[in-house]
């Protein structure tokens, strides 16, 4: 019914061809359909990070060059990437989230946009004052401030044109994500769970910044937007209604009120379904022992009707989270996926928990949920009747409870991978995923909940996964209908930046050293191109072309200090995890901002 | 302009020192010898005579390590003071941190070989 109805508004609006009306979605579709533009943080609604452009190829790739860099003048972690729509480009920094507009013919600044924001956000940001990027649609780019500030600003001028509050810092609740603009509305989640939020996402109008809609992932059905009798979830192997007040039964009386279940990773949309994509991250606190039950709806994918933010469908991965196993990794929507010889649209996402899971999007069934790291120990398997991992107890912090050290999980908290997203090539219908090799040994601690204080409750200790290759990284080539890697590819640190695959048949993303590295998409054991940038990546791989030439480019920059007298920080130093809030100065001198270097052919 | 004037004056340098102890030196990219010259520049006020200084720091630490073992190294004593978890994943694991500590020591006895304090 409500396809209908907005087909033909589409229809209509097209047909009158009037400027300025809600063309959004249509138009930022348009645009990202035209490789020449990268006019989303993904490349498109799907979250593919895949271009059709192929000047850029196999053969040449190897004398790719440096033809410019601009550097944000802004330290600490980089993430995310540059938008490029026609003859500009729009980049982002980390705090206090400066925003460039560059004309590419000349790479000058045509306008620049710093908002004033209240420093004091900074120690309630729990891993770096990163921001993932712009997002543009109605003439407007849209920057989602650390402050949680939603601004929508004049892509032509820098000007202002509106502004909302989307949550409250002094409560711990700031913002790391992209904002994501699907139809007409411009969508944001929150970031702090390791603050105890009450995670949720939001919709705004991007004419008016009004909000249309939020909807939470713990507490009342009304508060979650969730219908018990429609909204359906994986039940003993088939779809079922979730029921009444499935989230307030699984926590311990108003533990959901400061449960977490924030949502600051990549979203998708599918216009035909009018459906959303996206996970809720972790329970607070990190100690399972103090919030007993299944804590939903956290660590769960999300299907939500983008007009009215209906809930159709909810998955939880890891009930009970026992390990910071976040799930707000991106959605990647993927038609045609074969499972058990059975074609299915679906979404297909790579938990932090060490599981890709490939679910029908349109029904929510589960179809595959399988390890795409070799090493993940917490859980045998995925049981596909109940869709509940298989808890080892061994590597069950809860089992052995608190103030013991269990040793040797795998993965460490960060996951087998955390938010650096994952390209996929509709060509081969494989999935390119960076991911972390690192296991931890981890002891919970009780924590009392203070308001806009880490509530956290948890110390641990990392390495690289034992019996591997001694690295702490893989990118890997994964098959989301049989659940298997395809190749694996080690790196010596972890791999944190997004992957691009191309129609050129490479596939490339950032170190932490510091290359860019491009490899063939067919077989990503032949690296074909690397250069060192200035710093180590955590950015995202973009393509675009603009004057017949195709570029890449990636953001550099992760933060730290290149300086002198470091010994103190050399330490073994658990404060830097348990209180992730505060967060280690930097000292006066480092070297370089972040900086975004651009790749061409000669 | 003046960034411009340093890597100039580090390539001749650079180019022109280079013979006499080719041999006891590991092959790094001439971009990692001017990037490490020019922070180490940087750091000391921009004075010319740093120049000289700095060029022979990371001559030192090229006769350590061979090149990919220096951006291993420097990487990991780099990020020892990232915040949170992401630096966890640098202090923790046993070698990382014992190839940051052996790094810095690396390059804090070429500093005092070269006469450079920052």
């Amino acid at each position: 019914m409500l396809l209908t109805r907005t087909c033909t508004w589409g229809v209509l609006l097209g047909l009158a061809a009037l400027p300025g009306l809600a063309l959004a979605n249509p138009e930022v579709i348009r645009l990202s359909q035209d490789a020449k533009n990268w006019a989303m943080q993904a490349g498109n609604m799907q979250n593919h990070r895949y271009s059709a452009l192929k000047q850029i190829s196999t053969d040449n790739v190897k004398d790719l060059r440096v033809a410019w860099t601009f550097s944000t003048g802004v330290l600490r972690g980089h993430e995310g990437g540059p938008l490029v729509i026609g003859d500009m480009l729009y980049i982002h920094s980390p705090f206090p989230n400066k925003v460039f507009a560059i004309a590419l013919a000349d790479q000058q600044i045509k306008w620049k946009y710093e908002p004033k924001q209240d420093p004091t956000v900074i120690p309630v940001m729990c891993c770096d004052t990163v921001n993932r990027g712009l997002a543009y649609a109605d003439g407007k780019i849209f920057l989602q401030q650390a402050d949680t500030n939603l601004v929508a600003l004049d892509a032509r001028t820098g000007k202002e044109l509106w502004k909302v509050k989307n949550g409250d810092p002094k409560k711990g609740e700031t913002n790391t994500n992209a904002p994501h603009v699907f139809k007409d509305k411009v969508i944001t989640g929150i970031s702090g769970g390791e603050f105890g939020v009450r995670g949720y996402v939001a919709a705004y109008d991007i004419k008016t910044g009004n909000q249309v809609w939020k909807a939470y992932s713990t507490g009342p059905d009304a508060e979650m937007l969730m219908d018990p009798d429609k909204t359906m979830t994986w039940t003993d192997g088939r779809m079922a209604p979730v029921g009444r007040d499935s989230s307030l039964k699984t926590w311990q009386g108003d533990q959901w009120k400061i449960g977490g279940g924030t949502t600051w990773g990549w979203y998708s949309y599918d216009p035909k379904l009018n459906l959303m994509y996206y996970g809720s991250g972790n329970p607070s606190t990190w100690n399972p022992v103090q919030r007993p039950g299944d804590n939903k709806w956290s660590m769960t994918i999300w299907a939500r009707d983008v007009d009215t933010g209906q809930a159709k469908w909810v998955y939880q991965m890891t009930p009970h989270d026992e390990w910071d196993f976040d799930g707000i990794n991106e959605m990647i929507l993927a038609d045609g996926i074969s499972v058990k010889g059975k074609p299915h649209n679906v979404v297909v996402h790579f938990d932090r928990n060490g599981f890709g899971y490939t679910l029908d999007r349109a029904t929510g069934e589960l179809l595959v949920a399988a390890k795409y790291d070799p090493k993940v120990n917490w859980a045998t398997h995925v049981d596909m009747k109940t869709g509940r991992p298989q808890v080892v107890s061994k590597y069950s912090t809860q089992a052995q409870g608190a103030d013991v050290n269990t040793k040797g999980i795998c993965p460490a908290a960060l996951g087998s991978k955390d938010q650096q997203p994952a390209a996929y090539n509709p060509a081969n219908k494989m999935f390119y995923v960076p991911t972390n090799h690192v296991c931890m040994d981890y002891e919970p601690f009780k924590v009392e909940y203070t308001a806009g204080q880490p509530f956290v409750g948890a110390t641990l200790s990392m390495f690289p996964a034992p019996g591997s290759h001694g690295g702490m990284g893989n990118f890997i080539v994964w098959d989301a209908g049989s659940g298997k890697i395809v190749k694996s590819k080690s790196e010596k640190f972890s791999v944190w930046s997004g992957a691009l695959v191309t129609a050129g048949g490479i596939a490339c993303y950032g170190t932490l050293e510091g290359y860019l590295k491009c490899v063939d998409a067919n077989d990503i054991s032949k690296e074909l191109y690397k250069f060192k940038t200035p710093s180590g990546i955590i950015g995202n791989v973009n393509t675009w072309e603009y004057k017949g030439k195709q570029y890449i480019g990636v953001l550099s920059g992760i933060g730290g200090w290149a300086g002198i007298g470091l010994a103190a920080g050399l330490e073994k130093d658990t404060d830097g995890l348990g209180a992730v809030g505060g967060y280690k100065e930097l000292k006066n001198y480092t070297e370089l901002g972040g900086v975004l270097t651009v790749f061409s052919l000669p | 302009m003046q960034t411009t004037h340093y890597v100039a004056l580090a390539l001749a340098v650079l180019a022109g020192g280079a013979p006499a102890q080719a041999a006891d030196r590991h092959d790094y990219p001439t971009v990692d010898r001017v990037e490490y010259v020019l922070e180490c520049m940087q750091r000391n006020a921009g004075k010319q005579e740093f120049l000289y200084k700095c060029a022979c720091v990371i001559d030192e630490i090229a006769k350590q390590y061979t090149y990919d073992d220096f951006v291993e190294a420097s990487t990991a004593a780099r990020f020892q003071s990232l915040g949170g978890e992401r630096g966890g994943v640098f202090r923790d694991p046993p070698q990382t941190r014992d190839a940051a500590k052996r790094y810095l020591q690396v390059r804090s006895d070429a500093m005092k070989r070269c006469d450079v304090p920052r």
